[in-house]
């Protein structure tokens, strides 16, 4: 329930990143880690969808593949 | 299994090790002289726990060592490229923060439930050595929870929120 007192239901958050790295020249993961400055396990983390990334994270990853952060990450829940 | 599961499971096999070693101590020490006071007592903490920080430093070395010759025999002797992936997966970035945080989350409060329990041990009569025993095992416990919990977040994932 989404109410005033109640807990705030979780999105789902899905991202691109495998797609966008084989569009960008099929991308290393290792290269994508150095261009966000993460980890590579941050990365692997990311793309299994096992870790939701901080907002500047997001927009670190999108800056990284030259594109709008709505083409790496969409909100499965969102209108 | 990634390079921080290792290290923690590397770091966690030497603090089983190292406790194990202080517990068979311990007992011996008992055994030998039953009367012990709380300071002779103390004494061997702090000498255990000096120990068990250079044993981990020492396997961290050893660890970090291997894993780099394994890095570089499997990449052909690519310096640059061996120093990239060691780099890369040594960055410490907010995912590894915040599994650090919510992983020492789980450690204080097994610490805390120790010390608790400690003091819970000492009014029910129990000696003074008794309590610093389950202090000790408690922090050793908080620490291997710690490790645990790290480990499975690595492995099956984290949230921010």
């Amino acid at each position: 329930m989404n109410g005033a007192f109640g807990m705030a239901e979780k999105l789902t958050i899905t991202n691109n990143i495998r797609k966008l790295r084989f569009f960008a020249d099929e991308m290393t993961q290792l290269a994508l880690a150095e261009k966000a400055g993460i980890s590579r396990q941050t990365v692997i983390s990311l793309e299994s969808g096992k870790y939701t990334p901080s907002l500047e994270l997001a927009f670190r990853i999108a800056n990284a593949f030259a594109v709008p952060i709505g083409d790496v990450f969409e909100c499965k829940d969102g209108p | 299994m990634t390079y921080k599961s290792q290290r923690t499971v590397v770091s966690m096999a030497a603090g089983v090790l190292s406790f194990a070693a202080y517990v068979a101590y311990a007992l011996g020490k008992n055994a030998r002289e039953p009367e012990s006071g709380l300071a002779s007592w103390a004494v061997l903490m702090l000498i255990f726990i000096g120990v068990a920080v250079v044993a981990q430093i020492a396997v961290q070395i050893v660890f970090h060592l291997a894993r780099s010759i394994g890095i570089a025999v499997r990449e052909g002797g690519d310096d640059k490229q061996v120093e990239r992936i060691i780099k890369a997966a040594m960055v410490e970035d907010e995912m590894e923060k915040l599994i650090g945080l919510k992983s020492a989350h789980i450690g204080y409060i097994c610490a805390g439930t120790g010390f608790v329990a400690a003091l819970a041990v000492l009014a029910l009569g129990a000696s003074g050595v008794s309590a610093l025993h389950v202090l000790l095992g408690s922090f050793a416990a908080g620490s291997m929870i710690e490790g645990g919990v790290s480990v499975r977040l690595y492995e099956r994932g984290v949230r921010n929120g």
